[in-house]
């Protein structure tokens, strides 16, 4: 269903949605934008060209979390009570809730579902906006999925001026639009060009064809070592990409709590082992890891790129590091080398 | 209660440890007996089951450590382990006394495909610690019940020394067997020392096992699998009739936590039993 | 192409084709907007690639520990950097025999978060003119005067000329002036013990434990960081207050007497947090009860790394 939400009463529905639940929307603080709690009064950032710096992921996997308790006098590790309340996260880009999709096909399995995940997953209605204008950084479209993308989100908003165009997808985000006026014609046509005119001003920023094949043929490149040369082995690529997962798992005994948090494959303990063999000793395979996690691991998994283009990684890499460049440059090495043992 | 909803797969089941023991003369290897505190645990542990699977087990304040079942479901109603002391956890698990509490998730893994198996003959080649779960394949092969399911038996196991031999009392017997062949290896000769003297692809070279209608299991140390996997090859093993067991770092043991993957694959969760012909297809990162 | 990054290139030129180094280590030009890449150059038709420019925000000093010993390194270094190798230098991890530093009097960094946060998200290029610096996005055009811009370690940076290079390109510049830093620690010294608190959680624990800072600054080159020890663990490893707590105070302690300022662990980090505050006060109090500072030659020891009878502190000698 489509309806038209006047930019006037943006407030009104944000106040009857907080009645209701969590209510979480970007703002700026600290200089960039985050997700923060909604209430009456604040400025929204919604015409930023681009998304929040630390990724909206932490909602539902939150960088540190109790896993289980210590009971100390049954001597048992325990379930702890987990309570978490309805959420709406408003304003969430695209690529970010594609993210959330992605995140689900590991986390919300057949077997083994993740009960966190789920508990939060089930618990937060996305409700996001389109992007009109596109940063220079994004590419959504080269990794398939689009400044207006669906996947994920209960609802989207396009801006059309003076109002917004809001599409429901599912039941939870067509319940909180009920009372808005239909869309016309007209409003959804607006939308529409709208919409088709961000994605054309996104060019191609590197060539899928063929890359995972491709990338899987020069598994044992040297271009990974050019790579490493100058990345420092931070967590910043991994951390504020939405799409990564990776946890460790630790007791934090003078708690009574066993704890995930986020790891990364770009650290040099995260593969090390008790033995003191390291199967990623230099940076060049951990490099190597997560760009191949991404456009060849993540396509036999889901049969998508584990990637949506949020750009955050190009933004953020402190040696400027561009994954677009460096899959320009992958699909430009020859891969004579192809990997056999 | 998330637990009122889902099944939490990062909760321990509560075990206790029944029997605990020292497994090589120099301590660094320690056997562990554990029962179930619950019955339905053990029910549901045993239905599942199957040798070449793995378990995280849990001290809490250390974390948890992926180690191998050795022992096969007939043997009775607990789950042996064997560590070698390593780190945190590994040192933790040997200061375990019978009667101590601990965690356990599993089986976790894919298991030895043992009803592939079927009919052929079986060639167990283990070295090192990592023996423990070709120990649970042994066991389990020489129940009356499962024998007649494979034809020939030969088990070819080193160890560095004599005092690193794990389950020698054990392996002692099946000597006695007529059912299956023996070969136990260490690397440098001793005295009283009758069995082969060499490492294991050698001892591999030597004992020459046919690769006809017979699947080879590899399992040890990384050098010696290495080593061992070309040897079958020229034996005339093809290569979807060598499995091997991998390891890597693990945390959650389902897949989730991202740690173990060898290219699309993840080692807790697809693994850790690959056959040759899958790894030829796998990039080498291990 | 500058008339400094001409001279960059043609002295490298001579480093490489004459076989006096085996690698030069300066910045290639960017493919992510505001980012110029650390770069390393073997062979001399690489060097077209070769920028220099206020966007180079790294430490380069940081790569010499990533190479052994007897790699003969040619490396771009300004003011900060050439202190930071002489540091590395007095701790071992380079012969300086080894290295041709090219000194690059420097005019200070410009900081790319606060070009972002004054022009948005989509600059195209940065165009640098002496003193004034024009900013270009996809939208607009911004004028700025550098020193508007500057890396705030780069407003109170103290040595901005190279003190022991082997070659200087370009010309001195004027040395800066001490009190800058030590009126911004004095502020917060001020503060009462429940701001100064107030102030420490603020930054700590906005921390999403990346270790970039540590992974940019040229002094953290332990193998194993204390915070990734098992055995025993020293801190929370998760985002919690106390964790991210121990992690900034053990980290910045771990400095004492060799951070040189250089503000590369600032630029770094993700979340825009200031962590200078803690070495560089912790650098004041090394010049106030040691008079040392660091990285000014290549053989003092910083005093944390010196154990004399006649220490400051009695406690070598009282026990008896
Ligand atoms: C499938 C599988 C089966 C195994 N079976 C056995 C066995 O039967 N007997 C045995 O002695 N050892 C076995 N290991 C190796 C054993 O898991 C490690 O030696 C042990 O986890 C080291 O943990 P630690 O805490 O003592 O060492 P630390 O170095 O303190 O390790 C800290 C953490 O790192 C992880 N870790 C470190 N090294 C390894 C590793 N090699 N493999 C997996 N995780 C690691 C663990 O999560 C551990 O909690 C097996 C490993 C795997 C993956
Ligand atoms: S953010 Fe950049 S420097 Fe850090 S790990 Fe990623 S690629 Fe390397
Ligand atoms: S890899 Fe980079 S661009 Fe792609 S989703 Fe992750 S952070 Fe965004
Ligand atoms: S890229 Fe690395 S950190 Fe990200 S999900 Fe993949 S393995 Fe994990
Ligand atoms: S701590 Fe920061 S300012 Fe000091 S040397 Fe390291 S990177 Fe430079
Ligand atoms: S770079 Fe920033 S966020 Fe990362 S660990 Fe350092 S202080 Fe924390
Ligand atoms: S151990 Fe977590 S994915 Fe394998």
């Amino acid at each position: 269903m489509a309806y038209r939400l006047p930019k006037k009463g943006l407030d009104q529905t944000l106040r009857a949605w907080a009645e209701q639940s969590k209510v979480f929307a970007p703002q700026k603080r600290e200089g960039y934008a985050q997700f923060l709690p909604w209430k009456a009064g604040v400025e929204l950032l919604l015409d930023e060209p681009h998304n929040t710096r630390f990724p909206p992921k932490a909602f539902l996997l939150p960088q540190s979390e109790t896993l289980l308790t210590y009971n100390r006098k049954l001597n048992q590790l325990e379930t702890p009570t987990l309570q978490i309340s309805p959420r709406i996260i408003f304003g969430i880009r695209p690529c970010d809730a594609h993210a959330v999709a992605l995140l689900d096909t590991v986390f919300a399995t057949q077997e083994n579902p993740d009960p966190y995940w789920r508990a939060r997953r089930e618990q937060t209605i996305l409700i996001g906006v389109g992007c009109n204008q596109p940063a220079t950084t994004c590419f959504c479209t080269s990794v398939g999925s689009s400044p207006f993308d669906h996947a994920g989100l209960d609802a989207i908003f396009t801006d059309i001026g003076e109002a917004y165009l809001v599409e429901t997808f599912t039941e939870r985000g067509e319940a909180l639009f009920a009372g808005l006026p239909q869309a016309e014609a007209n409003d959804e046509g607006q939308a529409r060009s709208i919409q088709q005119q961000a994605e054309a001003g996104l060019t191609p920023a590197f060539a899928t064809d063929n890359l995972k094949d491709h990338l899987d043929q020069i598994f044992d490149s040297s271009l990974w070592n050019e790579f490493a040369q100058s990345c420092l082995g931070c967590g910043i690529c991994t951390f504020l990409c939405p799409t990564c997962f990776c946890f460790d798992i630790v007791d934090e005994a003078q708690r009574d709590e066993r704890v995930r948090n986020w790891d990364t494959c770009m650290f040099r303990i995260y593969s090390l082992e008790a033995s003191g063999h390291n199967p990623r000793p230099s940076r060049a395979e951990r490099t190597r890891q997560r760009l191949m996690h991404k456009f060849s691991y993540w396509i036999e998994h889901a049969n998508q790129f584990g990637c949506t283009g949020c750009g955050r990684c190009v933004r953020y890499c402190p040696v400027g590091l561009d994954i677009r460049a460096m899959l320009r440059k992958a699909a430009a090495t020859p891969s004579e080398v192809v990997h056999a043992n | 209660m998330l637990t009122n909803t889902y099944q939490n797969p990062y909760l321990p089941t509560p075990m206790h440890v029944l029997r605990a023991y020292y497994e090589s003369t120099d301590r660094t290897l320690k056997t562990l007996e554990l029962s179930f505190d619950n019955p339905q645990d053990r029910l549901a542990f045993f239905r599942k089951f199957n040798p070449g699977q793995f378990c995280q087990l849990s001290v809490f304040g250390k974390g948890e450590s992926p180690l191998g079942v050795a022992s096969a479901a007939w043997e009775g109603d607990f789950v042996r382990f064997t560590v070698q002391k390593m780190g945190a956890v590994t040192k933790a698990l040997h200061r375990l006394q019978p009667g101590d509490p601990i965690g356990m998730r599993g089986p976790l893994g894919n298991g030895f495909p043992l009803s592939k198996w079927k009919g052929k003959n079986l060639v167990i080649i283990g070295g090192g610690c990592a023996f423990s779960t070709l120990y649970a394949l042994t066991k389990h092969v020489q129940h009356p019940q499962n024998r007649p399911d494979f034809g020939q038996i030969i088990v070819i196991y080193g160890a560095r020394s004599s005092g690193l031999c794990m389950y020698k009392h054990d392996i002692q017997s099946w000597y006695q067997r007529e059912d299956m062949e023996v070969h136990q290896a260490i690397d440098v000769p001793e005295e009283d020392w009758m069995h082969h003297v060499g490492y294991v692809p050698d001892v591999v070279k030597e004992v020459a096992p046919s690769p006809v209608n017979a699947v080879a299991v590899v399992c040890g140390p990384p050098i010696m699998t290495k080593f061992t996997l070309p040897a079958l090859v020229q034996l005339g093993f093809p290569p979807d009739a060598i499995f091997t067991s991998l390891e890597k770092r693990m945390k959650c043991g389902l897949g989730k936590c991202g740690r173990c993957n060898l290219g699309s694959k993840y080692i807790c969760k697809d693994g850790p039993v690959f056959s040759l012909a899958e790894l030829n297809a796998l990039p080498a990162d291990i | 192409m500058t008339e400094l990054e001409t001279k960059i290139r043609a002295e490298a030129e001579r480093l490489l084709s004459e076989h006096l180094v085996d690698v030069v280590v300066a910045f290639r030009k960017e493919d992510a907007p505001l980012h110029p890449q650390p770069a390393f150059f073997t062979q001399v038709d690489e060097l077209q690639d070769l920028v220099y420019n206020g966007l180079c925000a790294n430490n380069l000093a940081n790569y010499l520990t990533r190479h052994p010993q007897e790699t003969r390194i040619g490396m771009v270094v300004r003011g900060c950097e050439n202190r930071s190798v002489n540091a590395l230098v007095v701790e071992k991890q380079h012969t300086r025999e080894n290295l041709v530093l090219i000194g690059i009097p420097c005019e200070g960094i410009l900081d790319w978060r606060h070009i972002v946060a004054l022009t948005g998200e989509n600059v195209l290029s940065v165009e640098e003119n002496g003193e004034s610096v024009c900013v270009h996005t996809r939208e607009n055009t911004f004028a700025f005067s550098r020193v508007e811009l500057l890396h705030p370690s780069c407003q109170r940076c103290l040595h901005p000329n190279p003190i022991s290079a082997d070659v200087l390109l370009g010309e001195l510049k004027p040395e800066g002036d001490p009190e800058l830093m030590r009126l911004r620690i004095e502020a917060l010294e001020n503060l009462t013990l429940e701001e100064r608190n107030a102030w420490f959680r603020h930054e700590a624990e906005r921390c999403i434990r990346c270790y970039a800072c540590r992974e940019a600054c040229p002094m953290c080159y332990c193998t194993e960081c204390f915070v990734d020890h098992t055995e025993p663990r020293w801190s929370e490893s998760g985002v919690t207050p106390a964790g991210m707590q121990a992690w900034h105070i053990v980290r910045a302690f771990h400095q004492t007497g060799r951070c040189t300022s250089c503000g590369a662990c600032e630029r770094a980090c993700p979340m825009d947090i200031q962590m200078t505050y803690l070495t560089d006060k912790l650098n004041l109090d090394m010049i106030d009860a040691y008079q040392f500072e660091v990285g000014m030659d290549t053989t003092t020891q910083p005093p944390f790394a010196t154990l004399t009878l006649d220490d400051k502190n009695r406690f070598i000698t009282r026990g008896k």
